[in-house]
């Protein structure tokens, strides 16, 4: 691996030399909290923050976007000016670049979604460390940490950023635009100081040992009822999930009738009518239905599918959920409920 | 069984035609023959003649039809795969889309997409006595097999078509089924719950028509297609008369909005019904939560 020592000071000449080539987004702080903004200017960007609200899929799959458009006469496709402009997402925790790890299973399966796929191939990622806040339970899916999914990461060692170079093209971007030197004995040190920290910041541990086994065996328990009760069907769980990527695709008509577009925008299981066909048949009804599937879908499905539990522990949920329904408490009661 | 069947994936063909899997092809109305008060058949021919001419499919596998300006929605393929150029689709009046089909004419143009989906295992089939049970509209997708044996009937053994309507006036594709009653090659028997005037065949549910049959379980394929609440009650039928759990072909019917396995609307378990199905054997189907 290219390792480098990047300091602090350098961050804006950095994120402004990109800023000339690509469309920069990094976290910047608003009235609500922080959010990934685009910047020009490098002193606007805040590396230390807890959370944003919106994971980065935003820029991947949009709460809204135009497929295509139609004449609906004859059935002419239009195919959609796909944008993309070449980005830098700058400045991802490893909790949302694993995220997109897991929805490019999906986006990128047998079939490619060449929206998501074209946005992909375009965005450069330099990832950024952090310490854990409360919520967070990536110690659990071991996705603190990044193996790929990056171009860059920045592992903070105080006054400077350790970077690992996890692409050639990151390595070239850091070559042109960032003032850096070469890491030394006394940098490992630091980044091994570092590691320490991050593990021991974590205080309320999961343990997730055949878990899928738990929620296989569980599936009619009377737990669900009692979440179902409590959940109040509002999909801010979804929404704020780096994970969650359901959508629903609708057609819309311009005024003259003449051409639309094919739309799709994010969708929630949460939702009523997510799982309704023809004839009034729903195949989840109830909020406890749904509020299952959800849990299913994340870890018991997706981990079937595709090997991995379909969570990275980033506590988005957790902080969003008027209700206090979460992986943490969903797990720990399943775990009780078993002990007794 | 043995386990040679390759199903026609599109993914295959997208992927190299990089082709986007959200864009429908244009495609003509080339024929409407109305079934019943609420059903018709629709035949459509795919404009750009060089995708028309690629265009091949299994019995069991589904189209999204776009209707544009309205929406999509899957729509299982009725006609053999042998009938080239033309997809015949049988279309319940059942909300939008379908509705706004229903008020086409000949000659007016729709989206389709496709072929989606994993369909029946017609080659695995084969060698085998093949038993039917199709309740309302699930005769749509097995129309396709049907026709589809019947292009290679000699590869088959004995072959059972158990049909189920409300009504006699509900019976879809009726005019070719009274015929079909008097072949020998087919064994075909129809019921309905509520009789007319017109009826002369069985009354009751479609589950009863099992007391008329003979079984091989060691040499029989069972197929069920019909509305969610008739699996149960087929499948048990089934089960009584030996049939293995994996032997036992049944076709799903679920939301969807993508039909290529992403926007998660159709997932049963672990699996999409969209890719992964519309069809599953019932073994398959017993481990999935949510199947039934
Ligand atoms: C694999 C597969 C194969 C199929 N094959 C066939 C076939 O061969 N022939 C056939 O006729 N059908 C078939 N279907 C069923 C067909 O796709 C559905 O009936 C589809 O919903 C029709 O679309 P629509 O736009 O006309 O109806 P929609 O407008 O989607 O409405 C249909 C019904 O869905 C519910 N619904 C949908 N949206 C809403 C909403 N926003 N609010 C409230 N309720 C809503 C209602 O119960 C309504 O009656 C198949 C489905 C699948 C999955
Ligand atoms: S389920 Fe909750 S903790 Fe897990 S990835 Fe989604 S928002 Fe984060
Ligand atoms: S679990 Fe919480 S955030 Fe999610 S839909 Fe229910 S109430 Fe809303
Ligand atoms: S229809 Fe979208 S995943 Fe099956």
């Amino acid at each position: 691996m290219y390792f480098r020592i990047l300091a602090k000071d350098h961050v804006s000449t950095f994120v402004e030399g990109l800023a000339h080539v690509y469309e920069v987004f990094a976290p910047v702080k608003n009235e609500s909290g922080f959010s990934f903004e685009q910047v020009s200017d490098g002193s606007s960007i805040v590396l230390d923050y807890p959370m944003t609200i919106i994971p980065p899929k935003k820029y991947f799959v949009r709460s809204k976007e135009s497929l295509f458009r139609y004449d609906t006469h004859s059935g002419d496709v239009v195919e959609s000016e796909l944008e993309v402009t070449p980005r830098v997402l700058f400045g991802v925790h490893a909790c949302d670049i694993n995220a997109l790890l897991m929805t490019d299973k999906v986006f990128l399966g047998d079939y490619e979604d060449p929206y998501y796929k074209a946005r992909r191939e375009h965005t450069l990622i330099v990832g950024v460390s952090c310490m854990p806040v409360l919520t967070c339970m990536c110690d659990t899916w071991g996705t603190g940490e990044v193996q790929q999914g990056c171009d860059l990461f920045l592992t903070d060692l105080g006054d400077r950023y350790f970077v690992t170079c996890h692409s050639v093209e990151g390595a070239h971007v850091l070559d042109t635009f960032a003032d850096t030197h070469e890491a030394t004995a006394e940098d490992t040190k630091a980044l091994e100081e570092h590691l320490r920290a991050f593990r021991e910041a974590f205080s309320r541990p999961v343990d997730a040992t055949s878990l899928q086994l738990l929620f296989d065996a569980k599936y009619n328990d009377e737990l669900w009822e009692e979440i179902g009760e409590a959940c109040l069907s509002c999909g801010a769980c979804s929404a704020v999930c780096p994970t969650c990527y359901c959508f629903d695709v609708n057609d819309e008509l311009d005024a003259d009738g003449n051409a639309g577009a094919r739309v799709r925008c994010w969708d929630s299981c949460m939702n009523s009518q997510f799982a309704e066909v023809a004839g009034g048949h729903d195949f989840r009804p109830t909020r406890a239905s749904r509020v299952r599937y959800r849990f299913y879908h994340k870890f018991w499905s997706y981990p079937a599918r595709y090997g991995k539990t379909l969570c990275v522990g980033c506590g988005r949920c957790d902080v969003a959920c008027k209700v206090n329904i979460n992986p943490r408490r969903i797990i720990g009661a399943l775990q009780e409920g078993a002990r007794s | 069984m043995k386990k040679t069947h390759v199903p026609v994936d599109s993914s295959q063909a997208y992927r190299e035609l990089r082709q986007n899997p959200y864009r429908p092809w244009p495609a003509r109305i080339t024929s409407i023959t109305k079934l019943t008060d609420t059903e018709t058949l629709f035949e459509l021919r795919i404009i750009d003649h060089k995708v028309r001419e690629q265009f091949n499919f299994n019995a069991g596998q589904f189209m999204e039809l776009s209707i544009f300006g309205v929406g999509e929605a899957p729509i299982s393929i009725s006609s053999a795969p042998s009938k080239k150029g033309f997809i015949e689709l049988c279309v319940r009046n059942a909300g939008s889309v379908t509705g706004a089909l229903h008020k086409m004419r000949c000659g007016d143009i729709v989206g389709l997409r496709g072929p989606f989906g994993r369909g029946f295992p017609f080659e695995d089939m084969k060698g085998h006595d093949v038993l039917m049970v199709a309740g309302g509209l699930g005769i749509a997708p097995l129309k396709s097999l049907i026709n589809h044996i019947h292009d290679e009937r000699h590869e088959f053994g004995k072959v059972t078509i158990l049909l189920g309507a409300r009504n006699p006036s509900e019976i879809l594709f009726r005019q070719q089924f009274d015929m079909w009653r008097h072949r020998d090659d087919f064994n075909l028997i129809m019921t309905v719950d509520t009789p007319d005037e017109t009826w002369d065949g069985e009354v009751g549910l479609v589950t009863k028509l099992f007391d008329q049959i003979e079984v091989d379980p060691a040499k029989t394929v069972g197929v069920i297609c019909g509305p969610p609440v008739m699996y149960r009650y087929a499948i048990d039928e089934m089960r009584k008369k030996k049939l293995p759990v994996d032997r036992i072909y049944l076709s799903f019917e679920r939301r969807m909005k993508c039909g290529i396995g992403i926007c998660n609307h159709c997932g049963i378990g672990h699996k999409y019904a969209c890719i992964d199905g519309p069809v599953f054997n019932y073994w398959e189907a017993m481990n999935l939560q949510e199947a039934m």
